[in-house]
């Protein structure tokens, strides 16, 4: 800052007052965003860029034990490109992350719409719930949710059985990857939820009392006056949501891998179980990288047609 | 407005890959400090043994200190690519005897005299074996185990059981009765086991005449949907369907079978001679059950032989990158002492020397595993071998032809294009 001032202050001396003004005006900004923009380059475009210079290299166990890859330009994105298991994986994870965001988006809402309508008590115990959720850690929330479908003891197959919904007696729920990636689902849903309906129900707040009355003089009903006036006004906050879902549902891990004992059958890879697997499990860290690679490729893709979409139809002030 | 929004969507997708990490290591210390990586199993097992060592070679190293960190086997490879990556790999590392060929293949082991360690002469050659590459030694033999049923007295009697089976048939005939007398507890199993116990399930390959791959012209092709293996795997599928409840999409580490079996719903399961003490420790099992316990190798189909079990065992190995290679080696020297073998031994383990390998005699635990080691199979000595274990392709096998979610021979014949791939990669 004082370098930064001392250089603004010569300049201004030859200068007039709104000159000077001026020049601070356009240095401090950049001047106040450095410190941060270091710590942004070191701890993610230092790491990024690696893992891009990995990407074109063979870089295993050998190469690793000498620190010192070998250049072999777009090799490891020929052979995924060539590996079914790659486009099963990737279509897994899209379908994955379209459900799993549809799913936390609508229910998220309808628990917002809810809290507007509940009494103060009851919205204070259902907040309390949600903020209770979110403040659980993820590795916590697995082993509880693995307690609950545990073959053996959980409680799942127990209260199933009671209410007689089945036998469920020893009923293992990731022999059959569909009901496994429901379990995961439920899992990853209900730990997304407190965020889009705290979220939501902080809009709804801003949306002006009158408008909604007007809408129901002129006869709308609930689901109108939702889809007319409160889902366009709050338009730029789900727009942020979904994205945000997005991005963090692509990239589900722990929720997995922590799930199946670290060792998930090939039936439940994502794309960063895929990833981590080929890197620090066969030690193929090049090919791993350029796996990583293109999930960020595709992530940028998807976030920025969204964000450019919003931009250019003007909603997203 | 534009150009800020691209700068926001750059971030947000950069930002989201901040990438899935391992981290792990161990700090550097002082110049005279070792770092020691052990699995649980000397933690569980042979924690004097662990201690005794230290103390020996402190006597020989005033002020030198040692930290021993305890790893576990799903995630110590994991956390030792890591280690080396950056630097903090352990002085002295517990290698499985299956995962050594990938590491020594690559250059990560410190060569090493087998005159500095002690009964070097009389090391078995299995594990020795396991610890040559290219003419050099790279590792130290450390101890090896076989599997055996290990199941209660009790229940068999009350069975009506005379004496253990001798032939698989027998086992299996066995087996039901055990399940008609218990098995309206729907927890019971007469033969608990877990779906991806792959150890297990190749016995039962090895035992029908099929191997997992074999070399041909210096190319590997995989085996197991051969006649013979899928014969073997056809009957295994039988006797789990017909014995055991356990869950199907778990290894025989998640839990270990000697849970269930302390809680007493499990008449006997295959494990290792340690998991007979673990069953009886009072912090995981059940001390009760000591006068009942007892174990017998599994029955081969074939009268007057045992089912094939797996030579399992573990090696030490100083990594290339340690910068106190003397001190690891006198570290491993002192571990792998008589005394300390013995102690090892006593845990339920075969000493690392045929020397040795009379600490076994007299001890009713140990006994029965060092009788099931006559009959043995050992994984495709291929410096991949270690990535057929970690993209899981046997668990998985195993799995789907237990559960049912695939035919066998549509489940055998994924796994064999899997394994031919992998051990033929470059």
């Amino acid at each position: 800052m004082t370098v930064a001032e001392s250089e603004v202050s010569l300049a201004s001396r030859r200068r007039r007052r709104w000159s000077r003004h001026r020049v601070m005006g356009a240095v401090a900004p950049y001047a106040l965003l450095a410190p941060a923009a270091v710590v942004l380059g070191a701890v993610l475009f230092y790491p990024l860029y690696l893992i891009a210079r990995l990407s074109f290299e063979k870089y295993g166990l050998f190469e690793l034990i000498r620190h010192q890859g070998k250049w072999i330009g777009l090799d490891n994105y020929t052979q995924i490109i060539h590996d079914g298991q790659f486009w099963r994986v990737l279509v897994r994870t899209i379908v994955f992350t379209a459900v799993n965001v549809s799913l936390t988006m609508v229910l998220g809402t309808a628990i917002a719409l809810l809290l507007v309508k509940v009494s103060g008590v009851v919205r204070y115990m259902l907040t309390g719930a949600l903020v209770f959720v979110w403040a659980t850690p993820v590795v916590v929330a697995v082993d509880v949710w693995r307690w609950i479908v545990d073959p053996q003891f959980g409680i799942l197959n127990w209260a199933l059985t009671k209410l007689h919904a089945g036998d469920f007696f020893h009923h293992d729920w990731f022999v059959n990857p569909w009901s496994g990636f429901a379990v995961i689902t439920g899992l990853v849903v209900w730990g997304a939820i407190p965020f889009v309906a705290i979220t939501v129900f902080a809009g709804l707040s801003q949306v002006p009392g009158e408008l909604i009355e007007a809408a129901r003089i002129d006869g709308a009903r609930s689901w109108n006056v939702f889809r007319e006036v409160t889902f366009p006004l709050l338009k730029p906050i789900f727009v942020i949501l979904a994205s945000l879902s997005i991005i963090w549902d692509f990239q589900v891990f722990n929720q997995i891998w922590i799930m199946l004992d670290q060792r998930p059958s090939a039936d439940y890879y994502l794309m960063s179980v895929y990833s981590f697997v080929e890197s620090f499990r066969l030690s193929e860290y090049g090919l791993g990288s350029a796996i990583a690679v293109v999930m960020v490729l595709i992530m940028f893709a998807v976030t920025f047609v969204y964000i450019r979409q919003m931009v250019k139809a003007g909603e997203v002030r | 407005m534009k150009v800020r929004f691209l700068v926001v969507a750059v971030l947000a997708a950069m930002l989201a890959v901040a990438a899935t990490t391992a981290s792990g290591g161990t700090k550097k210390g002082q110049a005279d400090k070792i770092v020691v990586w052990l699995q649980d199993d000397a933690k569980n097992g042979w924690p004097e043994a662990v201690a005794a060592a230290t103390k020996a070679f402190q006597a020989k190293h005033p002020g030198a200190e040692v930290d021993v960190q305890y790893q576990q086997w799903t995630t110590h490879l994991t956390k030792l690519d890591a280690a080396i990556a950056g630097n903090n790999a352990p002085d002295v590392v517990e290698m499985g005897n299956t995962e050594t060929t990938k590491y020594m293949a690559a250059g990560a082991f410190a060569p090493m005299q087998a005159k500095s360690f002690p009964n070097s002469k009389k090391w078995l050659s299995g594990l020795k074996d396991s610890c040559t590459y290219g003419g050099k030694l790279l590792c130290v033999p450390y101890y090896t185990g076989a599997r055996a049923v290990i199941y209660r007295k009790d229940y068999y009697r009350a069975a009506g059981l005379k004496g253990t089976p001798k032939t698989l048939d027998q086992f299996v005939v066995d087996g039901k009765k055990l399940m008609k007398k218990y098995g309206s507890d729907r927890n019971f199993s007469a033969f608990y086991f877990p779906g991806k116990n792959w150890y297990a399930s190749m016995g039962f390959v090895y035992d029908y005449g099929g191997q997992i791959a074999v070399r041909t012209g210096g190319k590997w092709k995989g085996t197991l949907n051969s006649p013979q293996a899928i014969r073997g795997l056809t009957k295994l599928k039988s006797v789990v369907r017909a014995l055991s409840r356990a869950p199907l999409t778990v290894d025989e580490a998640h839990p270990y079978p000697s849970i269930p079996f302390g809680k007493g719903s499990v008449a006997s399961f295959v494990g290792n001679g340690w998991e007979w003490p673990y069953t009886l420790d009072p912090k995981v099992g059940n001390p009760d059950l000591a006068p009942v316990m007892a174990a017998y190798p599994m029955p081969s189909h074939i009268k007057g032989r045992y089912m094939p079990t797996f030579l399992g065992g573990s090696d030490l190995a100083v990594p290339i990158t340690s910068s106190k290679k003397s001190l690891a080696v006198d570290w491993i020297a002192a571990f792998t002492n008589s005394a300390n073998m013995r102690a090892v031994a006593k845990a339920g383990n075969i000493p690392n020397a045929t020397s040795l390998v009379g600490f076994t005699k007299g001890l009713p635990k140990v006994e029965p595993f060092a009788k099931a080691a006559k009959y043995s199979w050992f994984i495709p000595k291929s410096p991949n071998w270690a990535n057929v274990e970690n993209a899981n392709v046997l668990q998985d096998m195993c799995s789907q032809i237990l559960s049912g979610s695939k035919s066998v021979k549509a489940a055998t014949t994924s796994a064999s294009n899997a394994i031919t791939k992998i051990l033929n990669a470059g």
